[in-house]
């Protein structure tokens, strides 16, 4: 009898070895770090949305190589010390095989060296420069997204060479997203030979920017770079059009969401803005995803939801390719090219950016107007 | 120039009118009670997403729908702020820095309650206080008629309570029982009556201040949580603590400091001049700007 009890432990191990294994052969874990509530919380509506729809469709379909996608959600409430705390539980108590998000690049930032320890995936939507693989050398960090400094770039070359602007203006908000952009529109107006003539910050909560405005018109800006986050970009907005300053302005990609043009939908209207995304995109892939979308969920995408979506089926191509080794898919994704999604191909460049898709477009007040794609 | 000196002016007035029509709201508690309630612009934050939740997305009309949303923040000043923290803290003989404390924390606890009940994403204000997008022009000088509302209710505010305080009984035996409970009650005024209805007054008035702040800040936690409850504070310090008039007073000083800050120095320094002139105040003139009303 004592024998029996000496084996016990090491059967009781096997068993759950073996159950382990029989699970793990079932599904494949997948985390979401989003903000579901604070400020970014519509992101986080639109980035579950997106996601659920494509790891429903997989699984519909039979699973990736058989296997069923779980997906185990966390709020990082679009704040640093939160994120830290759910992505260590996602990756350390969860176990899970990939993690999307967090969204925010401060978020981001703080958390993907927990990803790196783990040697766990790490597949983001944050935009800011500072996240690529050039500067934070984490194998295990990629972006869903043409980041910030592509976007940038295409709006300070649209500012020069479509509208033919010399005396640019800059308004730039205080955070890393918004900071990080100033310094990429500075360097590439440099480029083409311009200094922007008036470079004005407006901290986060401001509800007046007659001050900025002034100084842009005494400035004598023929247009004005907004680099802020939605509500202050509505404020910005609101404020130019009540004191009749009359310029082209180009917003980056917080100047193109429904969060901001929600909030002032009348002054809104002619803000161009960079984007990764648009419903109004006439390319039937991005179409069919916008139709599955209001179906289910009876109101249209946005941007970030469509990266997140292609970075699901992303993973799934990566496991079809080299299967379910975290190693593998990591060197996979490294390389990665071939597989056509909402944003296009998506190729992974020398920075762990899968896209470098971006738009240029018009507010309409009632949608957007494709202006340029690239 | 001259016309941006007015427009940056004009604007400067408009923000600082708001800051006033917070710091308002501190003195008055301050008079009635002797002390600060650092979860005092909750109470606009709370207006603000209660009017908007009658009106936008209940669809009660203006009226009905403002009234209901003051009437339940001064429910709440009753209730949360007097009866749960106030009450508590003063029955053990509390001090004012336990109350500070309790509603500092009241504060977080009602800005996560917003989060979570209405999530954190900013609404729209409906255009009631006429539409941002055509504001008066005198030359080419932009006023909004939302600061003209603005501007109409903090002066009937401060001649009324001007004269609630100076004139009626009520305000009489409000500023009693501020001055000594004991006094006041041996000379049979009800103290906890009082104490109740300063407040509801308090947090009423700062609802209605929430109501008029969100065509500028949105509905949204901005309200609560954002750096206009303390420019709302020092504007009050400022004005001289006890003086409805001294804190507009303040609020207009500070909201053009501010616009000639951005105007001749830089964008950057827009918030460090407010602390610079709070800090100045308290050392140079603590009893501030006015004397006591």
């Amino acid at each position: 009898m004592r024998k029996y009890f000496k084996v016990l432990p090491l059967m009781v191990l096997v068993v759950t070895l073996l159950a382990g294994s029989v699970a793990g052969a079932q599904t494949i874990k997948f985390g979401l770090v989003a903000p579901f509530t604070g400020s970014g919380s519509i992101l986080g509506d639109y980035i579950r949305e997106a996601m659920m729809l494509a790891v429903d469709e997989i699984n519909a379909a039979g699973g990736i190589e058989g296997r069923q996608i779980e997906v185990i959600v966390y709020d990082d409430e679009a704040a640093p010390a939160t994120a830290i705390n759910v992505v260590k539980r996602v990756i350390e108590n969860d176990k899970v095989d990939v993690v999307f998000g967090p969204n925010m690049s401060s978020s981001v930032l703080a958390v993907h060296q927990v990803a790196a320890d783990n040697e766990t995936l790490m597949m983001v939507g944050a935009t800011s420069p500072s996240l690529g693989y050039d500067r934070t050398g984490n194998p295990w960090l990629f972006r869903l997204r043409a980041d910030d400094q592509v976007r940038v770039e295409n709006q300070a070359d649209y500012a020069v060479e479509v509208l033919g602007s010399k005396k640019p203006g800059i308004i730039y908000g205080t955070t890393d997203y918004c900071t990080s952009a100033r310094d990429v529109i500075i360097a590439r107006f440099a480029e083409h030979g311009i200094e922007p003539v008036a470079v004005e910050q407006m901290r986060e909560g401001d509800v007046d920017a007659t001050g900025q405005l002034l100084n842009m018109v005494r400035a004598g800006v023929d247009s004005i770079m907004g680099l802020t986050h939605e509500s202050e970009a509505a404020v910005f907005v609101r404020q130019m059009r009540q004191m009749g300053v009359d310029v082209p302005i180009v917003g980056f990609t917080a100047w193109g969401v429904p969060a901001f043009t929600d909030l002032a939908p009348e002054a809104a209207k002619g803000v161009i803005a960079v984007q990764s995304f648009t419903p109004e995109d006439t390319n039937p892939v991005v179409q069919e995803f916008v139709q599955k979308y209001q179906a289910r969920y009876g109101r249209l995408p946005s941007d970030p939801g469509q990266a997140y979506y292609d970075g699901v089926y992303a993973i799934k191509e990566v496991i079809e390719r080299v299967g379910f080794d975290k190693h593998a898919m990591r060197q996979e994704l490294e390389n990665f090219s071939g597989y056509v999604g909402l944003q296009g191909e998506l190729v992974t460049d020398e920075k762990h950016n899968l896209s470098r898709f971006s738009l240029i477009s018009e507010f309409q007040g009632d949608g957007w107007k494709i202006i340029e794609k690239y | 120039m001259l016309q941006m000196v007015l427009q940056n002016s004009i604007s400067g007035m408009a923000m600082g009118l708001l800051y006033g029509v917070i710091g308002i709201g501190v003195c008055l508690f301050w008079q009635t009670t002797g002390l600060i309630n650092f979860a005092h612009i909750s109470s606009a934050m709370l207006g603000a997403y209660f009017f908007y939740t009658f009106n936008v997305m209940w669809n009660f009309p203006i009226i009905i729908a403002f009234v209901l949303a003051v009437s339940l923040v001064a429910l709440y000043g009753i209730v949360v702020l007097r009866g749960v923290v106030y009450k508590q803290i003063m029955g053990r003989k509390g001090g004012r820095l336990e109350f500070i404390v309790a509603t500092m924390m009241l504060n977080i606890f009602l800005l996560n309650l917003v989060i979570v009940v209405w999530g954190g994403v900013p609404y729209p204000f409906p255009s009631i206080f006429g539409s941002p997008m055509n504001p008066l022009r005198i030359g080419r000088v932009a006023i909004q008629h939302h600061s003209l509302w603005v501007l109409a209710f903090t002066v009937a505010l401060v001649i009324g309570l001007n004269y609630f305080f100076k004139r009626t009984l009520t305000g009489k035996a409000l500023r009693a029982t501020a001055q000594n409970k004991d006094t006041a009650s041996l000379m049979g005024i009800g103290v906890g009556k009082m104490t109740a209805l300063s407040f509801a007054l308090s947090t009423g008035i700062t609802a209605i201040a929430g109501i008029l702040l969100a065509p500028i800040y949105f509905v949204s936690v901005e309200l609560g949580g954002g750096i206009i409850g303390i420019k709302g504070f020092a504007s009050a310090v400022i004005g001289g603590l006890t003086n409805p008039f001294g804190a507009l007073v303040g609020g207009l000083l500070i909201g053009l400091a501010e616009n000639f800050s951005v105007f001749y120095i830089s964008s950057s320094y827009r918030d460090v001049i407010t602390f610079v002139l709070l800090v100045f105040f308290l050392i140079a003139r603590p009893q501030g700007l006015f004397k006591k009303m």
